[in-house]
């Protein structure tokens, strides 16, 4: 027809969808309609078996399993008023170092972004508080925005996140191996953006003034105190989700179930009013029972810790109680509670639409790709980009910079589950190893949320702001942020080994 | 009982199905969404008021099977515990948990499309006037949602149907569950996001005759959208504010 063979037909359906894209219709449906449409001209009716087998496939993949838990996990600790008191104990902590709010509020960023996953609420939040303590410390506006916007955006590099599953999913490749890989490069940029910020403040005492000392002075003790009941317990739920993950515990959907789990009691024990004593007594009770079951389960297995021989295991009837406990805690510390039924309500149906927006987006590729495969669209753009003769670096670089390209106008999950898929393929031309691809991909995601025109860490930051903060100012900021994300791009390709080594070492 | 446990696939399921508990609670949760639809919907047309009905009805399906997401936390934790502790991972935690998330996802899709959830490449689309963009809607709902959704049913119903004659067991687990609910619902699904198609094309005419996007029903947000709409109404009011006291919009 048309006389058009099938390979063509496939660069003419991609090039349709490119176009279709930019009309705003909802993605998920311009994929499958396209891919319904050259099925069914290549292919007749063979094209409903596949569009049903694709669905099919996405309902019962046991990767995506893991984002609603993650989504959710993120909804309850971004609802559970955490995030202040969390900046201010890391505040605190950083007291004496030059730019100390800008160090906390980047630390405060990484880790609750990390926890959370939600990059607007991130930068909306920290915009709301730390940008103001900035703001009247006598930051320069450029430096703190910066430190906001670029901060904000770390949730989706450092594990365990979500564009992490979406790429595994859609390239095949490990998740546990792509979380294992992304640790170090994403310590690495929090690292980095952290030197940078002292630096300047070092270079320059004008664009961080420091602190007054009245509030610098705080007894050791307090700031202790301040930490271990803010960052200590995200922290550890933080490390326990990714520790299993990584070490094989658990694979990533049971270890987002045991972080939601984590969360929900975390979420239930901060906001409670503990001026009634009696919620003391039940945390305290709670929290003795569980340390004892929990010794009495691992006393066989480790004699030289618990030198108690011939203890009978606990009877498995204890661990069902024990469940139905932790869910009756929940709901015990629920009233009066700032994490209150609403909360867990609101969390709930915020995870069953995000969910469903990133699945349906699945269904919708998982379909288009499958009628691009089966037409042979991949033949054509491999003899186009063999033919323009590239270096494995050339092309590495050239995909590098189509990514970054294409972050100026999509978000990540369009680029991660529509256009990966093309690129997927060529890498085998070049020999570069899709998790290596898979980590400079997420690293270059970063900017995508902080490069105008579509740049949503700096507008979230402007709806928030102070009026008289000037939105160029917020993109002069995020700039030298971008620039670093670019340099540690370059490190990570000239030494692998930052994401390769933990890997290679934990998986021989 | 034999002929029950034979439906459900052996004793050994009945775990699985434990998390049929819930549903009078969920089947309440429904009610109550649909009903406040309805009540929030008092003194529109009653055009509109069956616009709002559809949407409560999305929502309804959505939100409820929503709670999917708690079952499969405390599901797959006490999976996690059972294998560590005791050594004794379960035979139905597996089959369980694609089910719980496959329900999860699927149910909220109209939900998500009646909240207009579903992601956009908007960055043309932003600029547009409302009419621009309902026309633009309207279209593409007409050439590209409705044959995906049909095609979607369509097949989903040969599907499930094949695997409801074969009596299909999941081949994940031995003893697996049936697993042609699970298969009917892709046709289900298609049926509801279809309905919700045609009530977002009518607001699609309604804006096209209007020039204004008709409102919709009110509910959670995420909390940067909150957030940002917060700042915008703290912003207006000071503006008016010392438009009041005589300053003039320029110093600002």
């Amino acid at each position: 027809m048309l006389g058009l063979g099938n390979p063509e037909l496939g660069v003419l359906m991609l090039a349709l969808f490119v176009v279709f894209i930019m009309f705003g219709f909802p993605i998920a449906f311009t994929l499958m309609a396209l891919g319904v449409f050259f099925g069914y001209w290549a292919m007749g009716d063979l094209i409903f078996s596949l569009l049903v087998q694709r669905s099919y496939s996405v309902m019962t993949n046991d990767v995506l399993i893991s984002i609603p838990l993650f989504v959710f996990m993120g909804y309850i600790i971004e609802r559970a008023n955490i995030l202040d008191r969390l900046f201010r104990s890391l505040q605190l902590a950083a007291g004496p170092v030059p730019a100390s709010l800008a160090l906390a509020t980047i630390a405060t960023c990484a880790i609750f972004a990390t926890a959370t996953g939600i990059v607007g609420a991130c930068v909306t939040l920290m915009g709301l508080l730390a940008f103001p303590a900035m703001l009247r410390a006598g930051y320069d506006v450029k430096i703190a925005a910066g430190a906001v916007c670029a901060g904000g955006c770390l949730g989706i590099l450092i594990p365990p996140s979500v564009m992490l599953i979406l790429y595994g999913a859609t390239a095949g490749v490990s998740v546990v191996k792509l979380y294992a890989g992304a640790f170090f490069p994403g310590i690495m940029l929090a690292g980095l953006y952290i030197l940078y910020t002292m630096i300047m403040a070092l270079l320059n005492p004008k664009l961080a003034p420091r602190l007054p000392l009245e509030e610098r002075n705080v007894p050791i003790f307090k700031i202790f105190q301040a930490l271990a009941t803010s960052f200590l317990p995200l922290a550890a739920l933080i490390a326990a989700a990714l520790g299993s993950i990584i070490f094989g515990l658990a694979t990533p959907s049971e270890a987002a179930a045991m972080g939601s789990l984590g969360a929900l009691l975390l979420a239930a024990g901060y906001g409670a009013d503990y001026s009634k004593p009696w919620r003391v007594v039940v945390m305290t009770t709670y929290g003795i029972l569980m340390a004892v079951l929990v010794a009495w389960q691992l006393a066989p297995s480790m004699p030289d810790l618990l030198p108690v021989v011939d203890i009978p295991p606990p009877p498995r009837s204890f661990l069902t109680a024990a469940l139905i406990l932790t869910g009756a805690i929940v709901l015990v510390m629920l009233p009066g509670n700032s994490f209150k039924f609403a909360q867990l309500k609101e969390s709930v149906f915020l995870t069953a639409r995000t969910t469903a927006m990133v699945c349906w987006l699945f269904i919708g590729s998982f379909t288009f790709s499958a009628v691009f495969a089966y037409l042979g669209g991949h033949e054509p753009i491999e003899k186009f980009v063999l033919a323009m003769n590239l270096s494995p670096l050339g092309f590495m670089i050239l995909a590098q910079i189509i990514i970054f390209i294409l972050g100026w106008p999509l978000e990540w999950t369009e680029i991660i589950v529509i256009f990966m898929p093309i690129f997927l393929p060529l890498l085998k031309l070049f020999n570069i190893d899709p998790l290596f691809f898979g980590l400079l991909v997420a690293l270059n995601i970063q900017t995508s949320f902080l490069s105008p025109p579509v740049a949503m860490a700096p507008f979230y930051l402007k709806g928030v702001a102070p009026s008289w903060v000037n939105i160029n100012d917020i993109f002069r900021g995020v700039m030298p942020y971008m620039i670093i994300v670019i340099i540690s791009m370059v490190m990570l390709y000239t030494f692998p080994q930052i994401g390769l080594w933990l890997p290679s070492y934990l998986y021989k | 009982m034999d002929q029950l446990f034979a439906l459900i696939g052996g004793p050994k399921q009945l775990p699985l199905y434990a998390y049929l508990l819930p549903i009078p609670l969920l089947l309440w949760a429904f009610a109550a969404e649909v009903q406040s639809a309805v009540r929030s919907s008092t003194g529109a047309s009653g055009g509109e008021r069956l616009l709002y009905f559809v949407d409560g009805l999305s929502a309804a399906f959505g939100k409820t099977f929503g709670w999917c997401i708690l079952i499969l936390t405390f599901t797959t934790s006490y999976e996690v515990f059972s294998r560590y502790m005791f050594g004794a991972p379960t035979d139905w935690a597996f089959d369980a948990s694609y089910m719980l998330y496959g329900t999860l996802f699927m149910m909220a899709g109209a939900y998500a499309l009646s909240r207009n959830g579903h992601v956009r490449g908007d960055f043309i689309y932003r600029s547009w006037s409302a009419r621009r963009q309902a026309g633009m809607d309207l279209l593409l709902y007409i050439l590209f949602f409705f044959p995906g959704m049909l095609a979607f049913i369509y097949s989903g119903y040969g599907f499930a149907e094949l695997s409801r004659r074969m009596n299909e067991h999941s081949s994940a687990s031995p003893n697996g569950p049936i697993v042609w609910p699970f298969k009917w619902m892709i046709t289900i699904v298609g049926c509801l996001m279809v309905l919700q198609g045609i009530v977002e094309v009518i607001r699609c005419i309604m804006t096209l005759r209007t020039g204004e996007w008709p409102q919709r029903l009110h509910d959670v947000e995420e909390l940067d959208k909150v957030m940002l709409a917060e700042a915008e109404q703290k912003k207006q009011a000071e503006l008016s504010k010392a438009e009041e006291t005589g300053l003039r919009r320029g110093d600002i």
